[in-house]
């Protein structure tokens, strides 16, 4: 009986400790994570900043006339014609429904009248 | 046993342990009860570590949630000065990574201090450079940085914020209070390797960071109106530019552009003027952009109509001793006619017959000597003169946009309101305001300020307008497929030697709407000083209508002018 007792309060000191120090390592497994989330977080926040800088307007129309040799479309080369569904010819925007089509002028439309 | 007597080295021996356990019992006593209050604080450093975290700043995106400023962490360098054997050497080694003079590094390592900044907010390389160099005595640590993505984009609108975060101008200064993340101390626990285990209390949460802002403005169009207004400012040879473009019937702003423009991420070496918001801040005298309004103000009165003749005295006419000119000899004149040539004596005897009183009330309806209520900061009010002030010669003057002061804000809200079938809105420039998890705090929803003219007389202002761009002096605004409204203004600076108007300095703009009809788009180019051809319909004409053109292409306005394809697609 005595034996048993003694190996009860054994045990009992052991789960304590155990729980104690299971604690402080549960306490170092959240701090780690916790400076992995910092990480990943700032690693989002500079993507972010990558992506917004890369997609501005001022650099896109750059890359696309210096490096892919576009040009700006000048004034009235970009018409807006509209088609009704079920017929080939385009009509005036203001009669058509509402499928649209955009369509920047070249050689293959005439001049407008 | 019994009989054995102890030796005196038995004594000794005995001795010594008794003396031995007082001393430890002795010093037990003195730490855990003497001492006790003096140690656990002791303690109770070493082992806690209060930190203070602020949330990190908002975000500001445009309507499209396109971000325009954001914070980032960056790396901050500090250094322990009183740890340092030789600050001489760790400048030295410091200076070229830092890009800090070596003999300013030095200084400051040289203080008797346990904590100086050496440099903040450092680019992650340096930061990761500085950590490689493992200095004893220097170390690293994070900071939010405000960055602005898109550098030189929008920034007298967008502003700036400061070293410690807190904003300076613009939206970062006017939206502080959102915008601005919780600051909050926190208590963690170290172990005997000075890393931190965990907070003292589990529930204690993070610091909230701060709201973020939608605003109305749109990336592609604010870009569009920088570029042009830009390269309009270059060939001119001007000053200054600025630019509006506003949405007549909610009052949203789309897009607000000053040139020159300033980088945000890079203001210290900038003059407060650079960052001014021209926009808002600055009042100029209109000259004819005003016509529309006082136009508008006259027929409401019923004192004119379009057809009404008004004879334009052939050029020249005197008014209280001073002589008001025409650009060209006009004679006789429809009153749509003053307008669209920008007759200044036409006006002037309209407004003449208008009278101070109801020209003066009309100012003030439409929008001028007050703020806008725009929501950005330094908001001029303009400068319209109490009744009592009117000379002999002002509402003859102020007809023609002189003795009065407008900002670009007013004139463009002024305008819009006529495209908005006379009802005056607040512009806005922030249209959402939500927590950093997204949920949904301020809704920004369009406000009327006040009817200013019927529906009726903006109709009929708005069709004189159209003639000012098909055949009068605005026909560099047009764009092709669309029914232009506008008014284009050319008004001499006040030379500050003389006291009167200089020959030589000039501020052109043009204001409009288009599609006239069913007006998408207000906007208003000013142009100051430009050199040359300076004419509001050569200089700030061609850049409504450039601006104007891809704008309403961009947002699928379609033309209303028939179109054929040559062949079938």
């Amino acid at each position: 009986m005595k034996i048993l007792a003694v190996l009860l309060g054994l045990c009992l000191v052991f789960v304590f400790v155990w729980e104690r120090v299971d604690m402080v390592r549960v306490g170092y497994q959240i701090e780690r994570l916790k400076r992995d989330k910092t990480a990943l977080e700032r690693q989002r926040d500079e993507l972010r900043v990558q992506f917004s800088t890369l997609s501005a307007s001022g650099r896109i129309a750059r890359v696309a006339t210096k490096e892919l040799g576009m040009g700006l479309p000048q004034q009235g080369q970009v018409v807006l014609v509209q088609f009704r569904p079920g017929s080939s010819q385009p009509v005036a925007v203001a009669d058509a429904a509402p499928v649209e089509v955009r369509v920047a002028k070249n050689d293959l439309l005439a001049r407008r009248y | 046993m019994a009989g054995v007597v102890p030796s005196g080295r038995q004594y000794v021996l005995l001795l010594l342990l008794l003396c031995g356990f007082g001393v430890v019992l002795f010093r037990l006593v003195a730490l855990q009860v003497w001492q006790a209050a003096e140690l656990s604080v002791k303690a109770d450093r070493q082992h806690r570590k209060t930190v203070s975290l602020e949330g990190a700043r908002g975000t500001i995106v445009d309507r499209h949630g396109k971000v325009l400023a954001m914070n980032v962490e960056v790396p901050s360098a500090f250094g322990v000065p009183t740890t340092l054997d030789s600050p001489t050497k760790t400048a030295r080694v410091l200076a070229p990574v830092l890009h800090v003079r070596s003999e300013e590094l030095e200084r400051k390592l040289r203080q008797e201090r346990s904590f100086v900044w050496l440099a903040r907010k450092l680019d992650p390389e340096q930061g990761r450079r500085l950590e490689r160099l493992s200095l004893d005595g220097v170390g690293v640590v994070m900071e939010g940085r405000r960055f602005y993505p898109k550098g030189p984009f929008l920034p007298h609108v967008l502003g700036f914020a400061g070293m410690d975060g807190e904003g300076l101008e613009g939206i970062e200064h006017r939206y502080e209070s959102y915008l601005r993340g919780e600051k909050r101390m926190m208590v963690l626990q170290r172990d005997a390797l000075g890393r931190s285990v965990f907070p003292t209390d589990m529930t204690e949460r993070s610091p909230t960071p701060g709201h973020n802002l939608a605003l109305t403005i749109d990336e592609v169009i604010q870009y569009i109106t920088e570029r042009e207004l830009e390269d309009a400012v270059t060939r001119a040879q001007a000053k200054s530019g600025t630019m509006i473009v506003l949405d007549p019937r909610t009052g949203a702003v789309l897009a607000m552009a000053v040139s020159p423009r300033f980088d945000p991420n890079v203001v210290s070496n900038l003059s407060p003027d650079r960052w001014r918001n021209k926009a808002l801040t600055d009042a100029y005298e209109p000259g004819s952009t005003l016509k529309a309004m006082m136009a508008a103000a006259a027929i409401e009165e019923r004192v004119v109509k379009p057809n009404t003749m008004v004879f334009a005295e052939h050029g020249r006419m005197s008014v209280a001793k001073t002589v008001i000119h025409d650009h060209e000899k006009f004679g006789w004149l429809s009153f749509a006619q003053v307008i669209q040539k920008s007759s200044n004596i036409g006006a002037a005897k309209t407004g003449m017959v208008l009278g101070e009183q109801r020209l003066h009330r009309y100012l003030q309806a439409f929008g001028f000597g007050q703020k806008t209520g725009i929501d950005l900061p330094g908001e001029a009010v303009g400068l319209v003169k109490g009744l009592k002030d009117w000379g002999r010669r002002s509402v003859a003057s102020i007809s023609i946009g002189q003795e009065i002061g407008v900002t670009p804000i007013q004139m463009v809200s002024a305008m819009a309101a006529l495209a908005n079938e006379g009802v005056l809105m607040r512009p806005y420039v922030v249209s959402e305001i939500r927590s950093s998890e997204g949920q949904l705090l301020k809704q920004a929803s369009p406000q009327v300020r006040q009817r200013v003219v019927s529906p009726e007389t903006a109709h009929t202002v708005t069709k004189i307008l159209e003639g000012v761009v098909t055949d009068g002096t605005g026909t560099k605004a047009a764009i092709p497929g669309f029914r232009v409204a506008g008014k284009t203004g050319t008004a001499q600076k006040i030379d500050s030697r003389t006291g009167g108007y200089s020959a030589s300095r000039f501020v052109t703009s043009f204001t409009g709407y288009v599609p006239a009809e069913n007006p998408r788009l207000a906007m208003i180019v000013v142009i100051d000083e430009p050199q040359g051809d300076a004419w509001g319909g050569t200089v700030a004409a061609p850049v409504f209508s450039r601006v104007g053109e891809q704008v309403l292409s961009y947002l699928g306005v379609g033309s209303q002018e028939p179109v054929t394809l040559a062949m079938a697609l």
